[in-house]
């Protein structure tokens, strides 16, 4: 969203509590609630592994003025719904910021254990009876949540209208009595949030028009491939359901239906994948989605997709690992497994997207490129990314390529078909099941034009070259930013070069390191492979020194630049699970400001892991 | 069983095969497989059925995994699609899901089905997804020259049980049935003609349909599944065995030495794709 608002607002709430307290259910509708207000909205959310039970989350959502790209390293505000999970997080909390929690009475609970004895002089306390309001006007404790969202809309002097319809839509298939009963509570909370002295904080007396011809959504990353999908015209999907995939799954499951479509759930990830590519045999669209343990299953499966010459997309989005590794952890280690998991020479299209929104066009234009260029395309994402909210804007008119098959010419029908004929773009008429005359065989054997069985060296040499040629246009398919340069022009002191869900991290940190009076530049990839190659080395000339910041521990990316353009990067690595520090980048930035040959720091030195808890 | 009483003229039988008109649903390549294989049979008794049935080339897909048996798509003149060693079920249930026109038929060997497929036929019987298998028994694998497979005899000495397999076989129509496949049969490579009619029948069957293919590998198998060995055992199913009788069925299944031949059981049910539109008209009847 890039609407000009009257002010400059930029405030960054925390809302922790146990899954038990409601604390993700909080978090969306304040989200929800600030996008239709008119604002940025960048949100995040922290749940345990567990399912049940009353593991540690954490809902953080950034609202601002101004179009923003990643968390804030600290929060403005917290709101507790447990002492004991959100005490540690009381130093993130800024020097001036608000915390707001239940107050309890001390004597009730072991010294300590009162979250009121361990903030620092510079927070603002906001010590509320959450419960005890909940219990007075609802039938009981259950509804604290909504009282806590309530008081901090009337403390900062939220319409509470916005709220209200938020909570309505949210609940709108549940008991009418439910959600009245939250509405009250809500409403009591905002009273008590109005009769407090008030934070300077800026709202829109009524919500930003839109654009006509655009709608303004909240959505996380994983909703956003959903809609990518069906924009796309997606007419089967074959999935096994995984962290942090599976959302990705279950919305097709309800949406496909509704298009006369099918989603069928598998028995396994090879099942996925190759019922995909069964389907992407006969013509038509279809995809399956999963995470790191299942691209490591179907990587069998890509490579056939590959020497078939099969339309697949695959959507991964990555955790933390190796094998089963953190499910619930963001990582972006599938990189090599994504880029070059195959058996033989497996080319293939892997687009990685950095936001919600680029999640849409990335998942759309998958379905493209899978049909034009004939082969299999990963839309690599990771649990930061599919879970993260953004307001992004949409264009109602469906931007996508329905068609973008090369189909067999009529005239063409009398002669022996040649499904793997070399022409001069290197790609082949495809015949589908059904057309009449033109019955063929597809193998992931080595094969010749005809597509018969054939593995003399010429042969094989001939259509490596085939398969590897015809992506190169990939690199210029219409409508899709295959990498793209931010700050400043000309020569830079610093290059920042990013890919995926951190390069909101990486933006952010320029803007810092140029404040700083650093010269600074920064691009993002999208298109990991085939690599924008002489984009990459332009951008490169440009830059003193070059870092590459990504969430893994062997600089997967870097060693991916490094391969591509033979040069050395600057390396800057963490697996801590959650996204990159905007500061820890900024660190790092001005240590090879001022020396270019530094050493790269150690992943995850003591300084960041004391930071997350 | 059919015995050849009168001697059989080659000139005579072309004739035959040319005016049957089942040579267009044969591919101009040749089968790569060894003299006397029982695939050959397979193919010609395919053949046979398609032109009965009637169906039209264009409108069929065959969907192989990988072995001897998986080349049989590069020998019929329909769509085909070789995919990976175990994965015909998938592949085929993608196809079958994106394209209900089609008539989709997964062939592959035991090898293929049973063991690194294994995990697939269960899901694809629930499910009762309108395809046929047509699963070829040589009891070995033939492609990677001889080892042993999960149908393999107890006692068969192979490249890899050198001391003699000591595991026991599955009993694949016993799975089969188990696994709710609702078309359950035994054909057997030495007789063409019961093997076409039985693929004829599974083919037109309306939902997932199992053909167990007995097939020696005259390569590889010198003294187990042998043309000999099996046309001793084989026998057909009793003539009053009543095939809408999953139990009946059950018990004539667990008679492994003595294999018989027929339809074991068919149950009419909803398919893969009538549950596929159920949940299409449930999802706008909720809208
Ligand atoms: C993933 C994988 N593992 C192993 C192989 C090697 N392989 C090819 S065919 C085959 C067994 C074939 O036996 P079967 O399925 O019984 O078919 P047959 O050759 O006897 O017809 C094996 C193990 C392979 N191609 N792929
Ligand atoms: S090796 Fe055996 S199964 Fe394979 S073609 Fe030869 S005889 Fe047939």
């Amino acid at each position: 969203m890039n609407q000009q608002l009257p002010f400059s607002t930029d405030i960054q709430i925390a809302i922790c509590g146990s899954a038990g307290d409601g604390t993700i259910a909080t978090g969306d509708i304040l989200k929800r609630a600030m996008a239709r207000a008119g604002y940025n909205v960048i949100a995040f959310d922290l749940y345990p592994p567990e399912i049940r039970g009353f593991g540690k989350c954490i809902a953080r959502t950034r609202i601002t003025s101004e179009q923003v790209y990643a968390l804030k390293p600290r929060s403005d505000v917290l709101i507790s719904l447990n002492d004991a999970y959100a005490i540690p997080h009381v130093h993130e909390v800024d020097d001036f910021g608000a915390v707001i929690y239940d107050d309890t009475p001390i004597a009730a609970v072991q010294e300590g254990e009162h979250i009121s004895g361990h903030l620092a002089p510079a927070h603002l306390p906001y010590a509320i009876p959450f419960r005890e309001i909940s219990e007075r006007t609802t039938s009981g404790a259950k509804s604290r949540n909504m009282v806590a969202v309530g008081y901090l809309a009337g403390l900062y002097g939220i319409p509470r209208e916005v709220f209200h319809d938020i909570i309505q839509s949210k609940f709108k298939t549940k008991p009418a009595a439910l959600t009245e009963s939250i509405l009250t509570a809500f409403d009591a909370g905002f009273v008590e949030g109005v009769a407090t002295f008030h934070l300077g904080f800026n709202v829109p007396s009524e919500a930003p028009q839109s654009d006509e011809k655009d709608d303004v959504i909240m959505m996380s990353g994983n909703d956003a491939v959903v809609r990518g999908c069906l924009d796309a015209g997606i007419k089967t999907f074959f999935g096994y359901p995984i962290t942090p995939a599976t959302s990705i799954m279950e919305k097709l499951a309800v949406e496909m239906p509704r298009q006369g479509n099918s989603m069928v759930q598998t028995e396994d990830e090879i099942s996925a994948i190759a019922a995909a590519i069964g389907a992407g045999f006969t013509g038509t669209r279809s995809a399956t989605a999963t995470s790191g343990p299942g691209l490591a299953l179907m990587t069998e499966m890509m490579g056939l997709a590959t020497i078939a010459e099969v339309p697949v997309v695959v959507f991964v989005s990555q955790r933390g690992g190796p094998s089963t590794g953190m499910p619930t952890k963001t990582e972006q280690s599938d990189l090599n497994l994504a880029v070059y998991g195959a058996t033989g020479d497996g080319q293939r299209i892997v687009l990685a997207p950095t936001n919600v929104e680029g999640c849409y066009w990335c998942a759309g234009k998958a379905f493209e490129m899978a049909e034009r260029y004939q082969c299999p395309v990963i839309v690599l994402l990771d649990l930061y990314l599919s879970n993260r909210y953004e307001a992004v804007v949409l264009s109602r008119i469906n931007p996508f390529d329905q068609d973008c098959n090369t189909g067999v010419p009529k005239h063409q029908t009398d002669k022996p078909y040649r499904r793997f004929e070399i022409t001069d773009d290197w790609l082949s008429p495809r015949a589908i099941p059904g057309e009449k005359g033109l019955q063929h065989v597809i193998t992931g054997l080595e094969h010749n034009e005809f597509g018969r069985p054939n593995d003399q060296a010429d042969v094989h040499a001939q259509m490596s070259h085939k398969r590897h040629q015809k992506l190169h246009a990939a690199l210029t398919h219409p409508d899709i930013t295959i990498c793209k340069r931010f700050g400043d022009t000309g020569q830079v002191q610093i290059g920042l070069l990013g890919w995926g869900s951190s390069f909101g991290e990486i933006l952010e940190a320029l803007f810092k390191a140029q404040g700083e009076g650093i010269t600074c530049a920064a691009m993002k990839v999208v298109m990991l492979s085939p690599f924008p190659t002489s984009e990459v080395i332009a951008f490169m000339d440009d830059c003193d020194a070059v870092l590459v910041p990504e969430l893994n521990y062997q600089g997967q990316f870097a060693n991916l630049v490094g391969a591509m353009v033979g040069r050395s990067v600057h390396r800057f690595t963490r697996v801590i699970g959650t996204p990159l520090h905007v500061d820890d980048i900024l660190v790092e930035v001005r240590r090879l400001c001022d020396d270019p040959t530094a050493p790269p720091t150690p992943v995850n030195p003591a300084t960041t892991q004391e930071k997350l808890t | 069983m059919t015995s050849v009483t009168q001697p059989v003229y080659l000139e005579e039988k072309l004739e035959d095969i040319r005016e049957s008109g089942r040579l267009i649903y044969r591919s101009k390549a040749l089968p790569t497989w060894c003299p006397g294989c029982g695939y050959y049979a397979i193919v010609e008794a395919m053949t046979d059925a398609m032109n009965r049935l009637g169906i039209l080339s264009e409108d069929t897909v065959v969907v192989s995994g990988i072995g001897c048996a998986s080349r049989f798509p590069f020998f019929v003149d329909t769509y085909g699609f070789h995919t990976l060693h175990g994965r015909v079920l998938p592949v085929a249930t993608g196809v079958k899901v994106a394209n209900e026109a089609l008539n989709v038929i997964g062939v592959g060997g035991d090898g293929d089905g049973f063991a690194i497929g294994g995990g697939h036929i269960p899901h694809a019987a629930r499910r009762n997804v309108d395809i046929t298998y047509v699963l070829f028994d040589n009891g070995i694998y033939g492609l990677t020259k001889g080892q042993t497979s999960p149908t393999s005899v107890t006692g068969f000495e192979t490249g890899t049980s050198p001391y003699q397999n000591q595991d026991n076989p599955l009993n694949p129509l016993l799975m089969l049935l188990s696994y709710g496949a609702s078309w359950v049969g035994q054909a057997y490579a030495g007789n063409p003609h019961h093997l076409a009619s039985m693929l004829e029948q599974a083919i037109a069957h309306r939902g997932f349909s199992y053909l167990h293919v007995l097939s020696p590998c005259v390569t590889f198998d010198k003294t187990s599944k042998t043309y000999r060995n099996l046309g001793m055992a084989i026998r057909d199913l009793p003539d009053q065995h009543d095939n809408r009788d999953l139990m009946a069925a059950m018990i004539e299944a667990r008679h492994q030495e003595t294999p018989a031949l027929g339809l074991y059981y068919k149950e009419e049910r909803p398919t893969l794709g009538d549950g596929l539109k159920t949940i299409v008209e449930r999802s706008r009847n909720k809208e």
